[in-house]
């Protein structure tokens, strides 16, 4: 048996993951991934009234809050039977657009650059840039008073660290703009979003924030500020470390994994929902020479618990699922289910979704040489965010037009109470990808509420085929020639951008109570 | 762009602390030369461990929105951040070697962001160790703790839920916890509430569930700009109407005349609006009964909501001129 290296905490992610690997002649030979906390969210929503469901359930995640509320209004949308004008549909997406481009400015710089530069080669700088100048007396002077928290300790650099000391100063000083530009997006979805982080105005049936012309142009002059900052520091920066010193990670594929990839689709470009920024569909065992996409089909969902801390069941889907706490069930490792499509585990996230949508700027990516992995998910970010800013001015326009018809609505105001009985799934796109939710409508209560969410897909558990999940697999032959430095392991998996508070969920324990759904 | 890491500026300070020097009983000016001399005099920069135990980082992400100070000058200049899980370098071994020295060392802040379950330790675990153990621990030596948003003080949404959730001072009791309620917590309150402290090396004066007077003084309801809709009875029902749009969101669920929050006067997303600014009424987020007693959320349908228009009709809530 080889050597067993935990990390745990796996830090700069949400939530609390832990991480087991197996190395044998310096490769990891196998994984285990760990969700190590629980709260119970689906439970505590039985017996509520049905519209607290999106408020509650953007909790899941204080990162991608968003996504959450909008999954849970359109399953809400579904259940009442809601029609959201294109107005209140305009309206979601501008706050979501915004969601996506400060999420990835947000997760690149400052949750997965520290694991790519050698931060103290910013002492070598000898360049005569002022800015960056400052920066290294500030980092030499961080140095000399012996703290340099938070910025360390760390793992060791290794052979695919970048040194180089132009190329390490200036993504410190962009990690320290992109501190702001990334709240700067924040604040540009709150114009229609209402407070953020945990936006408030997105509502069964549309949206609340009943927009002007000054909000628009708000909009739209953050959005420039936000756009200079992505086209001429972000994308250049991913472009030179992917394609520049990091290319050889890109060439071995570290961090690779099933290649199965799958996306639910999101974010309507036209009215009659056509056209969207994220195309749906799934990838079967990935052939880049020639990339076969399937629909997707919700049906095909199912989820094991067999190594999570739930009551033995046989997998099932979300529907239909039943979620007991067993807290001392032998074999299990994780509080994470195990979500399969076809049986199958799944990639979710950017690199699934500009794998579906055959992102012609990823295929460029991938003709020179880089195989799916930690470098190609994070050049599908930065892909994303581009096709985002576009989408985010053209629903500007496409707002302000609407605004001046006659009979402008945002909310479908004739179906914002419970009904009686009905039920409903909300697909949606996460910036860590595919995310759904499913509701039960009782006596105009809340009967059950499933989540499964883009980190299950990712951080999931083995299931009873033994598949490991994407996580685990993407860990398989890495390189750890130093297992008290796995800084490989970390690379791997902060490139999922992992979200766990979300991942992890549970019906009341106390009850036992059996979850029959029925899938329409 | 020169100055890029220089000082929080005097009016930085001046935004934060005018209201704390009102409280001190100095002038702006003089409080404003004791924190700036108070940061100067410390050499080394005060350790900060953040703790989050059931969380969803939402406090972190809303304290990454500071814009003014910025929160790179927070991180880096004024702070030193020894552990916190989703901001530091380190990883598994090497950031809870980091944690243990620092608590043992003590005179830290120690803040906490989500609440720590009873129903079972082992419904949040860090480190393979229960996290309300190393609360525990980390709170024996602390200088001050500071509990962040609606888990972290009064056990927020998980306090309804199976795992039990509760807040910092249920299993901290034999120390004084600051409460900053609001989920999520706001950023100005956070840095307000540190730079505070380490001026005046006191917690600000609390009201009866620990959360500062300076943020938490007056009701929501008190500064709404929709007040005037409320007193003369103007409710919204269709978010469609644009003649409805500043019209009193009751019907809507707002919990305003049950909130103590500066939230209508201090704005959030960097002062450019807030929830009931976007139509949405306000959830009492900031307040020890919520999420339970706040819900249903998005109705009035609730025995609060009753309530609150009982005590209208009943004159116990005034129209403002009159109150």
């Amino acid at each position: 048996m080889g050597k067993m290296v935990t990390v745990d905490p796996v830090t700069r992610i949400e939530g609390h993951l832990g991480i087991t690997v197996e190395i044998e002649d310096g490769k990891v030979k196998d994984a285990w991934s760990s969700g190590t906390m629980a709260r119970g969210f689906e439970a505590l929503l039985e017996g509520r009234d049905p519209r607290d469901a999106s408020f509650v359930t953007s909790r899941f995640c204080g990162v991608c809050y968003s996504v959450h509320q909008m999954a849970s209004v359109r399953a809400l949308d579904a259940a009442f039977g809601a029609e959201v004008p294109w107005g209140g549909t305009l309206l979601r997406n501008l706050a979501m657009g915004a969601e996506y481009i400060y999420d990835h400015i947000l997760h690149f710089y400052h949750l997965s650059a520290l694991d790519y530069i050698d931060i103290m080669a910013v002492a070598a700088y000898k360049g005569r840039d002022e800015d960056l100048n400052a920066l290294k007396e500030k980092v030499v002077g961080l140095v000399k008073s012996k703290d340099t928290f938070p910025l360390t300790p760390r793992y060791k650099p290794d052979e695919f660290s970048v040194n180089d000391p132009d190329m390490v100063t200036s993504a410190v000083k962009h990690y320290i703009d992109a501190l702001a530009m990334q709240a700067k997006a924040r604040n540009m979805g709150a114009i229609f979003g209402g407070r953020q982080p945990h936006y408030q105005s997105i509502v069964v049936g549309g949206c609340t924030q009943y927009p002007d012309v000054n909000m628009v142009a708000r909009y739209r002059t953050m959005l420039d500020e936000i756009a200079e900052f992505v086209n001429e520091v972000y994308i250049p920066d991913v472009l030179a470390f992917g394609t520049g010193p990091l290319f050889p990670l890109a060439k071995m594929g570290l961090g690779g994994g099933h290649y199965n990839y799958m996306s639910y689709g999101a974010l309507e470009l036209d009215k009659d929902g056509k056209e969207w920024v994220f195309p749906a569909g799934v990838i079967n065992g990935l052939n880049p020479a020639d990339i076969r996409v399937e629909s997707f089909n919700p049906d095909h969902i199912t989820e094991s618990v067999k190594y999570g801390w739930y009551r033995e069941n046989k997998p099932v889907h979300p529907y239909e699922g039943e979620q007991v706490f067993e807290l001392d069930k032998e074999g299990a490792y994780t509080f994470i289910k195990a979500p399969r499509y076809d049986g199958k585990p799944m990639e979710v996230g950017p690199l699934a979704r500009m794998l579906v949508a055959k992102n012609p700027d990823l295929m460029g990516l991938v003709e020179k040489g880089a195989k799916p992995g930690v470098v190609a998910r994070h050049a599908a970010r930065a892909i994303e965010t581009k096709l985002l800013l576009d989408a985010c001015y053209k629903w500007c326009d496409q707002l302000l037009s609407e605004m001046t018809q006659p009979g402008f609505k945002i909310h479908d105001t004739d179906h914002y109470e419970p009904p009686e009985e009905g039920e409903g799934a909300g697909f949606y796109e996460a910036p860590r990808g595919a995310l759904g939710h499913w509701i039960k409508v009782k006596d105009r209560k809340i009967q059950n509420y499933q989540a499964v969410v883009p980190s299950t897909w990712n951080a999931s558990p083995r299931c009873e085929k033994k598949y490991r999940g994407q996580y685990e697999e993407s860990l398989i032959g890495a390189p750890v020639p130093d297992p008290d430095n796995p800084i490989n392991v970390v690379r791997i998996i902060r490139s999922f951008d992992p979200c766990l508070a979300c991942a992890i969920h549970l019906i009341d324990p106390q009850t036992n109570e059996l979850k029959d759904f029925i899938v329409e | 762009m020169s100055g890029l890491f220089g000082d929080i500026s005097r009016r930085d300070f001046m935004k934060y602390c005018a209201s704390t020097a009102a409280v001190l009983g100095l002038s702006e000016i003089e409080f404003v030369s004791k924190v700036s001399e108070a940061l100067a005099a410390s050499s080394s920069k005060p350790p900060v461990v953040w703790l989050e135990g059931q969380d969803c980082a939402g406090c972190t992400i809303s304290l990454a929105g500071a814009l003014n100070p910025p929160v790179s000058k927070i991180i880096l200049d004024k702070l030193s951040i020894r552990y916190h899980e989703t901001i530091m370098a380190s990883a598994g071994y090497l950031a809870e070697a980091t944690l243990e020295e620092t608590i043992k060392a003590g005179g830290h802040v120690l803040c906490v962001e989500g609440s720590i379950p009873t129903a079972d330790d082992r419904f949040c675990m860090v480190g393979g160790r229960p996290f309300r153990e190393i609360l525990e621990e980390s709170a024996e030596k602390a200088s001050v703790i500071i509990a962040v948003g609606a888990c972290a003080t009064y056990g927020g949404i998980p306090a309804a839920g199976p795992t039990k959730g509760v807040g910092v001072g249920k299993i901290v009791k034999d120390k004084p916890v600051i409460n900053l309620s609001t989920c999520p917590v706001h950023c100005d309150h956070l840095v307000g509430s540190i730079l505070y402290y380490l001026a005046t090396k006191t917690a600000p004066e609390l009201d009866r569930y620990g959360r500062p007077r300076l943020y938490f003084n007056e009701l929501v309801h008190d500064n709404c700009r929709r007040r005037y809709y409320f007193d003369e009875g103007y409710f919204l029902t269709d978010w469609n109407d644009p003649k409805q749009k500043n019209w009193c969101l009751y019907e809507k669920g707002c919990k305003g005349p049950d909130t103590y929050a500066d939230c209508p006067v201090r704005q959030w997303n960097d002062g450019l609006n807030f929830c009931i600014d976007c139509g949405a009424g306000c959830m009492g987020c900031s307040e020890p009964s919520f999420y339970d007693g706040m819900s249903p959320l998005y109705t009035a349908e609730s025995e609060r909501s009753k309530n609150i228009m009982a005590r209208k009709k009943a004159g116990l809530i005034p129209p403002k001129e009159k109150a």
